[in-house]
């Protein structure tokens, strides 16, 4: 025997926090179907009964206004829960109290938790449960969600509830004005009597004074329509007329008036003198002077801890990476599988690895300003902004949110309410520069502009903010016109965020990037490979090892040059000054000459090193370009030509439309760095210096980088947001078209006015 | 018990002294008269506390002087100026 468990409640009443402490970690989070609203589920066992426990969208009511409500009424009304779950936050009563009314009339079995009674007794509030549970007619349960107090007596009387028929009758109403009753019972018998709908009559006849189109449709589809809803009209009309408003306004006034009414038999408010923290912060952190200094240094220190606390691990992570790659390559026999493990899986994969530091300190100082509450305080003090180019202040999150990863900055915007701005969001999302550009940035600008590396990278974060913006304004004036929603925002009280739900946000969003990394980037890395190593048998014009044989063989003799000329100077210098000395070879004049030359030499073994390494990568440049990863470059190499970019850089941004950071692993093949594994990513610097690219290419590729097409997972995402291949393939078009205009813009006037030169 | 027999004011043929919810200044409070706007509009705030005759006060407003920081039945709430201003109120002492 199972039952079914839904659990509703407003937004940050601590819905999260109850679901959690009701089924552990047993919970598993999808899709409701047909709208992308996320769906978590669990179970827990009581008393040799299994429980599964459906987490609803925190909701306001149960109108259908927005896709959350939408579902969470759906779910509610069509008999699949067995008990509901009401969580209120005692410190907010009133508010929170309203979805309850909705959620009585539903008819279900219901069970009231009221949460955060820490919370409402320091602000001076003494609530009766046993009072307020006679006058809703339903088991009230006094529960601190934070630390778990009162879940087992809630796990009892979700027991009892589900156990015990008799109670699955309502017992109570909600009492309306004289005036609104009498509707109410009219409706009803012609409901009762039609035998219409297999819903709480009670809840059919209220819906229909307030005009609900979900359930007039219902009824539309019986034989009986017309008498019901005639009936209906008549008395939506005696209503409105006898209380000048609507019969929706007329019922949700009545329904606050009955909460008055219930509260003022049960609450007791005590004068405390403590203080409303959340305001006092706000005193600050909103402040009309403070408000955008602070929230610009806490992007700052954002990124700041992102890239400077991430460096550290990155290294860990690197050694390890390469040692593992030596490891490997000193037990295989060299053969095309040690190539495909080394080169192919661990390298391509380990370029992603490394950057696994980065993006969890990011997703887990996001999971902080959620948690806090100051998230909601971004949507109030950038509303302005966004409301410029006709978005809600709460489009920003998922604009933050982009920074580390586009996929779940994209899901993020579910939390608006509608859909066009859903889509305004999700179609300029892209363009805030998501980690995974990161490593590309870090790469070329640490190869080209290695004194202002930090100020290249921090202006390409600004020129996608800008891009953004920009488009955003540019698509809300012609394809997406119209108003966004009323910016109608809680901003709930400040919160000591636990570790416990950190560490289970980041997880779940840090995870989605280690999928990615065993999934797409591992495919992409292999298919690079195989294109990087195939065909095998490539000729070269030029013969490289003859060529490296001069080589060696002129340092050779340079070095045997210097050691004769050590030895000549040693003997005059102790035949001219020091003949009588026995032991010379420990003279201050003998060591100072030695040191000389010892200069000298290392400065010749760097030097034959540098040419060799130079040489062997001209060489692999030659080699690749016959491989097929070089012919599929050549053939849109002439595309790319405008922008100064060679068949180098078309390999590499064809095969980063799998994920950005996969340029760099091409750059790595590209420049045979799998075989001088100790050379890391200074392998890649110095060969893309060699390469012939300049900085002023540099710096249009990374304005490529960074506006072109979104990485494949990003395009899935937006498919899945915006539903339609309409929208997926105007994002695609028009990141490359933009990305390929500016590029332009900047190869061609920066070479006319000789930037950068 | 319930008081909506009020005259409704027109909002949209209100006279211009009435005062709007976004006259408001920081700290002052103010009791709902009525509130205007389209429908969904109206019924998003009726349900999210704002019914007539409710207390309202005006905590601040945004560093870009929009929108603003409302109280209303206990919690804080933001509007738009915009908004704010189909919110028809009586100022309290
Ligand atoms: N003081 C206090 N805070 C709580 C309690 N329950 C939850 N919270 C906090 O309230 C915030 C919102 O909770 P969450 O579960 O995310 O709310 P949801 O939006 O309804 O899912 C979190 O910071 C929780 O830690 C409680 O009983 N007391």
């Amino acid at each position: 025997m199972n039952f079914d468990i839904a659990v509703a409640g407003n937004p940050n009443c601590g819905k999260t926090t109850i679901f959690n402490a009701l089924t552990g970690a047993k919970q598993r989070v999808g899709n409701w179907p047909g709208v992308t609203v996320e769906k978590k589920s669990g179970h827990y066992n009581y008393s040799d009964l299994k429980f599964d426990v459906i987490d609803l969208p925190g909701t306001y009511s149960l109108a259908a206004f927005s896709a959350e409500e939408t579902v969470v009424r759906q779910y509610l009304e069509n008999d699949e829960a067995d008990v509901v779950v009401n969580i209120i936050d005692a410190s907010n009563l009133e508010r929170n109290l309203f979805l309850t009314t909705q959620l009585i009339e539903l008819g279900k079995p219901l069970v009231i938790v009221l949460n955060m009674m820490d919370m409402a007794q320091e602000k001076g509030l003494q609530i009766d449960a046993d009072t307020l549970a006679t006058l809703l007619g339903a088991p009230v349960v006094p529960v601190i969600g934070r630390t778990g107090e009162g879940i087992d007596l809630l796990k009892e009387k979700i027991f009892r509830v589900s156990t015990e028929v008799s109670n699955k009758a309502r017992l109570i109403d909600i009492a309306y004005p004289r005036d609104i009753e009498v509707e109410i019972e009219n409706l009803s018998q012609l409901i009762r009597k039609n035998d219409i709908t297999d819903k709480h009559t009670r809840w059919t006849a209220i819906k229909l004074l307030e005009s609900d189109k979900q359930t007039r449709d219902e009824v539309r589809a019986h034989s009986n329509e017309l008498d019901i809803l005639n009936q209906a009209k008549v008395s939506i009309d005696r209503i409105e007329g006898l209380f000048k408003d609507t019969g929706r306004a007329v019922l949700s006034h009545a329904r606050y008036g009955f909460i008055q009414g219930a509260l003022r038999e049960c609450v007791v408010e005590t004068v405390v003198d403590s203080v409303d923290h959340s305001r006092q912060i706000d005193r600050i952190l909103t402040n009309r002077w403070l408000g955008l200094p602070i929230f610009g240094l806490f992007m700052w220190l954002m990124f700041k801890l992102t890239y400077d606390l991430g460096s550290i691990p990155m290294d860990w992570i690197d050694t390890g990476l390469v040692a593992l790659m030596n490891f490997i390559s000193g037990l295989l026999p060299d053969s095309m599988f040690a190539s495909l493990l080394v080169d192919g899986v661990i390298g391509g994969v380990g370029a992603i690895a490394v950057f696994l530091p980065n993006i969890f300190i990011l997703f887990f100082i996001i999971a902080v300003l959620e948690d806090t509450g100051y998230m909601a305080r971004v949507a109030f003090i950038m509303d302005r902004i966004m409301h410029n180019i006709g978005l809600h202040g709460k489009a920003f999150i998922p604009m933050i949110m982009g920074f580390g990863c586009n996929v779940p900055a994209i899901m993020g915007t579910r939390i608006l309410e509608s859909r066009r701005d859903r889509i305004l969001t999700v179609l300029i999302n892209p363009f805030m520069s998501c980690s995974a550009r990161l490593p590309v940035y870090v790469l070329v600008a640490g190869a080209f502009f290695p004194d202002n590396a930090a100020t290249v990278i921090f202006s390409m974060y600004i020129l996608g903010i800008v891009v953004a913006i920009a488009s955003g304004k540019l698509f809300s004036q012609t394809i997406l016109k119209g108003m966004s929603k009323p910016f109608v925002l809680e901003l709930p009280p400040y919160q000591r965020p636990t570790l416990r739900s950190l560490s289970l946000h980041t997880w779940e969003r840090g995870y989605l990037f280690i999928q990615k990394m065993g999934t797409v980037i591992l495919v992409g890395s292999v298919i690079i490979w195989v294109l990087g190593y195939f065909p095998t048998d490539v000729e070269v014009d030029r013969n490289y090892s003859s060529e490296k044989n001069i080589l060696v063989s002129h340092y050779d003799s340079q070095l045997v040059d210097l050691e004769s000329k050590l030895n000549m100077s040693i003997e005059k210098d102790r035949l001219e000054y020091h003949s009588e000395m026995v032991e010379y070879e420990s003279s201050a004049s003998y060591l100072e000459l030695y040191q000389q030359f010892q200069i000298l030499k290392e400065a010749l073994a760097s030097e034959r090193s540098r040419e060799l390494y130079s040489l062997r990568q001209q060489e692999i440049g030659d080699i690749t370009e016959q491989k097929w990863i070089g012919r599929v470059g050549k053939v849109f190499e002439p595309i790319v030509r405008p922008l100064g970019f060679t068949w180098r850089e078309s390999v590499a941004l064809i095969t980063g439309f799998v994920a950005k950071e996969i340029v760099v692993s091409t750059y790595g093949v590209l420049f045979g760095v799998g075989e001088d594994v100790d050379e890391g990513s200074q392998g890649v610097i110095s060969g893309l210096r060699s390469s012939g690219m300049t900085p002023l290419v540099a710096l249009s590729f990374l304005v490529f980088t960074l506006l072109y097409t979104p990485c494949l997972a990003t395009v899935a995402a937006i498919k899945r947001e915006t539903g339609t291949w309409a929208y997926t393939f105007f994002s695609i078009g028009y990141s490359l078209a933009l990305a390929y205009t500016l590029a332009f813009l900047v190869a061609y006037f920066g070479g006319k006015f000789n930037w950068l030169s | 018990m319930f008081n909506f027999k009020r005259p409704r004011h027109k909002l949209n043929k209100a006279n211009e002294n009435d005062l709007r919810l976004s006259d408001l200044k920081p700290g002052e409070k103010g009791r709902i008269i009525e509130i205007g706007g389209s429908e969904n509009f109206r019924h998003r705030l009726i349900e999210m506390g704002i019914t007539r005759d409710a207390e309202i006060c005006v905590d601040k407003y945004a560093p870009l002087r929009d929108p603003m920081e409302l109280i209303v039945k206990g919690y804080h709430l933001s509007l738009r100026g915009m908004d704010a201003q189909k919110i028809a109120v009586e100022r309290l002492a």
